[in-house]
């Protein structure tokens, strides 16, 4: 390309290049706009009254004191909502759930009643003076407890109802049973096994706690009939849906709007009591609502993550060649189902669990279980399950290796799936698009020096006067994103597709308004340089619009790295319908016909003769001014895409570990990420998704957990225990890439914000693990704090 | 949050002072830093109050006592008390408490063995500190339980009290209407680096 090209092209700043991100002028000036900033005349503020305990009848609710205490307008209970069919809510996965708890408590933290008042202290104090009077049951906190015979009844509302959302409920606590592969021929597998290996282990409850809590502001207007409501929501079409639904008003009244997000992360896809109850409330009082959460309230109540005690097997040849895979899980989901999924699929993608490797018989069970805790199981920065599923394939590759005694890059390098197998179709029905695993797995091995790494460890183990103990994880994962096909997936029968209108101007700038919503991920960025290679306009001069019902056409929201693949590839097709229009627009202005343009960077122009032109600025302004007989005017178009298949981006981790023999304490030493997302739109953006993912895998895997006690206590359910990492705690981080693009999607993009949590937190258990590997340690479960590694030193006796 | 807890302390008084203590629900409650009772609702049943102050934070629980068990001849009383604050915590506790005589002359033991479960904001935050907090909570106890029994000693035998000199002299029984917290803090955080301490032999 010559000089005067490349500049025209870098004055797009378009996709490729790393261009600064356009949000962080407001957000680093506190100039943000987000829910609790929003400030209405008139409004309320909302506070709710919880359970104290995890299970209970409730004998009675006095309201009396509350509403004696001057600028409380309202208590309200299931009672009072019962009239209005409201005290009980659907979720997202077929099930129901209470809005305030209806004569029974299901977990601590439960929402029982809401007090609205003038402001935020005094409907504190009134929560403090609603009286609830409770008849404790005996809570079941173990899900395998909760399986057994003669374990409480948790769900009464459900009693004798033997048939759920998703087919047959065999016990009272009992949600569903969901299954995928083939279990006849595993089995086969299985007996014809040279080798095989088992092993249990248990993926901790965390949470996604985003820094901003989840919140909203709802205000009914009596006179015209229409609910506008302000919401931390990474879905503000869906809340549109379920509140037309839910309220009777017509959706064409509701209004939803997500300003900015402070961190989703699986966390804001819910809909969550709270926001049924403020909207209620502005119903009721004909005035604005606000309702945030604090802190406590965040990590209690709103959705957490994982919680699967996974068991896996492996069937493989002496040599290590996989031929069976078999996994059953236990799924605690919690009081109620209201996990975020594609609705048919009650465990999301877990079927990806059989990874980068070619495995020939493939079976997977999982049962879901309702226990007296908060309900939840949000895909946490990933795909729907996908971070359970990498995790159980990745330990097993790993356990495999150990037992055979290969080394664990080998046994990946045997099992891949090879590059010219691609399209391929996996043991549970997956299609993968494209992938080259060996030459990622090679890229990293080289640039950290594998072997050396390797000779040094097995000298750190010789050496009885090491003060620590030295190991190597590594994980070579495959995602599984952008749901998706809408023949499969939906959310409560609505595709899931996403949108995108762009309207460009009559002088050369343009509009574009999406289905998604950014929640840091920085799409008024990215989505600008989408277009602006796409339309050869500036990206400075393309405004992205987001989160506003009323203005944005409908998508189903960001979550499941679904933005670039689906979002993204709607933007490039609305792009290239505006394209084909100012193409011939062009033809008409040069007076020639359309097979005599050629597209250049930012114009068209008679093929040959770079002195015939029409820039996209000129035809814009002619779009509006005079358009070709018989042509309509404007342009601009809207693009609603549907996904043929899922995205399949993959990555190479690899980390060093120093684990002191004293303290348990881990130091992580070296951390190198090799990504392939396909087509990378801003590699700064890139960078910074994998800096942020590798920081939230970093924090579940070495310190997040909600535990409870015997009770249902929820413990540790403040920021002074639950682990989310600073600078100080984080280690560095190394990023690298390969470029495979997806052959489905139009930009070759495949999704990445999701990958660097997918595939690390594995990696540091890979790493952890692997440093007691020569004590005979085929597992550790996680949370890998220092008084956990410090326990396995005790028991592996290493003294320091 | 369960907490069993077996606890046993000497006591520098007779077993039969000791059991004048113990067999009295109001005086009993009066050596529980904090607590009341408030009113006896029949032979068996109780009313009271215990008031918990953590920093800025009070915690009131209301609740009741019934005695389960009572036995004179052996010196020994069960009783199950429960309550709940109005912040979101409850809490219940199955003590059977008796007093021993003990080896030495003039003193006696007192044997306390407790399930104490607390549920809500107590558990929530304060889980991991329930044992030792309990330890810190039952020595003051102790305390001043044996303050009480010394004074009934001394009330039932006046001249023994005097002749046992200042050693044994009751102590200025301490007015303590609430359970503080800030004292049992600095307990835990002296026992703490005594445990230190001590474990560098």
């Amino acid at each position: 390309m010559n000089a005067p090209l490349k500049d025209r092209q870098a004055a797009l700043q378009g996709m490729g290049e790393s261009r600064l991100r356009k949000e962080d002028a407001r957000f680093i000036q506190g100039k943000g706009n987000y829910v609790d900033d929003i400030k209405m005349p008139g409004m309320l503020f909302m506070d709710i009254v919880r359970a104290p305990v995890a299970h209970a009848r409730i004998k009675k609710i006095n309201k009396e004191a509350a509403l004696a205490i001057p600028g409380v307008h309202a208590v309200l209970t299931a009672d009072d909502l019962k009239p209005l069919k409201l005290h009980w809510m659907p979720t997202l996965a077929g099930d129901v759930q209470a809005v305030l708890a209806d004569e029974k408590v299901h977990f601590q933290m439960q929402e029982v009643a809401i007090v609205i008042a003038d402001d935020r202290y005094i409907a504190a104090d009134a929560v403090e003076a609603v009286v609830v009077e409770y008849d404790e049951l005996p809570a079941v906190i173990d899900p395998f407890k909760a399986l057994e015979q003669d374990a409480p009844i948790l769900r009464e509302d459900l009693a004798g109802k033997t048939e759920g959302a998703h087919g047959k409920r065999y016990h009272h606590n009992h949600i569903f049973t969901w299954d995928s592969g083939d279990k006849e021929k595993a089995d086969a597998a299985f007996s014809a096994a040279q080798v095989t290996v088992e092993q249990k282990m248990f993926y901790q409850r965390v949470h996604p706690c985003p820094l901003e809590t989840c919140g909203c502001v709802a205000s009914f207007d009596p006179i015209r009939g229409e609910l506008t409501t302000y919401i931390t929501s990474q879905a503000p079409h869906v809340v549109r849906t379920v509140v037309s639904m839910l309220s009777g008003i017509p959706e064409s009244k509701v209004r939803i709007i997500s300003p900015d997000i402070g961190g989703g992360f699986g966390n804001k896809v819910g809909i969550y009591p709270g926001y049924v109850c403020a909207i209620v409330a502005s119903i009721v009082l004909g005035r604005p609502v606000k309702w945030i959460e604090d802190r406590i309230e965040n990590l209690s109540s709103t959705a957490f993550a994982r919680d699967y005690h996974m068991t896996g097997e492996l069937a493989a040849t002496n040599e290590g060649k996989i031929t069976g895979l078999r996994v059953n899980v236990i799924a605690d989901h919690g009081a109620f189902d209201s996990c975020a999924d594609p609705t048919k699929f009650p465990a999301g993608m877990f079927h990806i669990v059989s990874g980068s490797y070619d495995i020939p018989a493939a079976y997977c069970r999982v049962d879901g279980v309702y226990t007296n805790k908060a309900p939840g199981g949000v895909a946490y920065r990933c795909s729907f399950r996908v971070t359970e599923a990498v995790y159980l394939i990745e330990r097993m590759v790993d356990v495999l290796a150990q037992k055979l005694n290969i080394d664990k890059a080998e046994i990946r390098r045997k099992n891949f799936i090879r590059k010219e197998q691609f399209p391929y179709t996996s043991a549970f029905g997956f299609e993968y698009d494209s992938g080259d695993y060996h030459t990622a797995l090679d890229k990293v091995l080289n640039a950290v020096d594998y072997k050396g790494l390797r000779k040094e460890q097995a000298a750190t183990r010789a050496n009885p006067n090491s003060p620590t103990l030295m190991g190597i994880g590594l994980v070579s994962f495959t995602e599984v994103v952008g749901a998706g096909p809408s023949k499969i997936c939906d959310i409560l029968g609505v595709g899931m597709f996403d949108s995108c209108e762009i309207r460009v101007h009559p002088t050369g700038s343009a509009i574009a308004r999406m289905g998604t919503i950014t929640q840091g991920q920085g799409h008024q960025t990215t989505y600008a340089q989408i277009i602006a290679t796409e339309l050869g306009l500036p990206s400075e001069v393309i405004q992205v619009e987001e989160g506003d019902t009323s203005t944005a056409p409908y998508g189903l929201g960001t979550y499941g790295s679904r933005s670039t693949p689906v979002a993204g590839a709607a933007i490039a097709l609305a792009s290239r319908k505006i394209h084909a229009k100012a193409k011939k627009i062009a033809a008409h202005l040069l007076e020639v016909s359309e097979n005599d343009l050629e597209w250049e960077i930012d114009r068209f122009k008679l093929k040959g003769d770079d002195s015939k032109f029409k820039t996209m600025k000129d035809i814009a302004w002619a779009a509006y001014h005079q358009p070709p007989a018989g042509m309509e005017p404007g342009l601009e178009a809207v693009h609603y895409y549907d996904p043929p298949n899922f995205t399949y981006p993959f990555g190479i981790y690899l980390c060093v570990v120093d684990i002191d023999k004293a303290t348990g304490e881990t130091k992580v030493r070296r951390f190198y990420a090799l990504d392939d997302c396909g087509t990378r739109i801003n590699p700064m953006i890139i960078d910074g998704q994998i800096h942020g993912g590798l920081t939230e895998g970093y924090a579940v895997a070495m310190g997040q957990q909600l535990t409870f006690d015997a009770q249902g206590n929820i413990q540790g359910n403040t920021l002074m225990d639950y682990f989310l990492p600073t600078a100080v705690e984080t280690p560095k981080w190394e990023t690298d890439f390969t470029v495979t693009p997806s052959p489905h999607h139009p930009l070759g993009a495949k999704g990445v914000a999701e990958s660097p949590h997918v595939g690390s937190i594995p990696t540091f258990t890979s790493a952890v693990v692997d440093a007691f590997a020569h004590l005979g340690v085929t597992h550790m479960n996680m949370p890998h704090n220092a008084y956990r590694v410090w326990q396995q030193l005790q028991a592996s006796g290493v003294t320091s | 949050m369960q907490v069993k807890l077996e606890k046993q302390y000497t006591i520098a008084t007779s077993p039969e002072a000791a059991w004048l203590v113990l067999r009295d629900v109001r005086v009993l409650a009066s050596c529980m830093p904090g607590a009341e009772i408030t009113e006896q609702v029949d032979s068996t049943h109780y009313k009271g109050h215990v008031k918990v102050k953590v920093g800025p934070a009070v915690a009131a629980f209301g609740g009741e006592i019934e005695i389960l068990a009572f036995d004179e001849v052996i010196k020994s009383v069960r009783m199950m008390g429960k309550g709940a604050d109005k912040g979101g915590s409850s809490a219940s506790m199955d003590l059977t408490a008796s007093i021993r005589p003990s080896s030495t002359a003039g003193q006696c033991l007192l044997l306390g063995s407790s399930d104490v479960i607390v549920n809500g904001k107590f558990a929530q935050f304060g889980g991991r500190m329930m044992t030792s907090v309990s330890d810190m909570i039952l020595g003051q106890f102790a305390d001043n339980f044996a303050v009480k029994a010394s004074e009934f000693y001394a009330q039932t035998n006046p001249d023994l009290a005097h002749a046992a000199g200042a050693n044994t002299a009751p102590k200025k029984s301490k007015a303590q209407t609430e359970l503080n917290a800030f004292s049992i803090l600095w307990g835990l955080i002296k026992g703490f680096f005594s445990g230190l301490v001590g474990s560098k032999k």
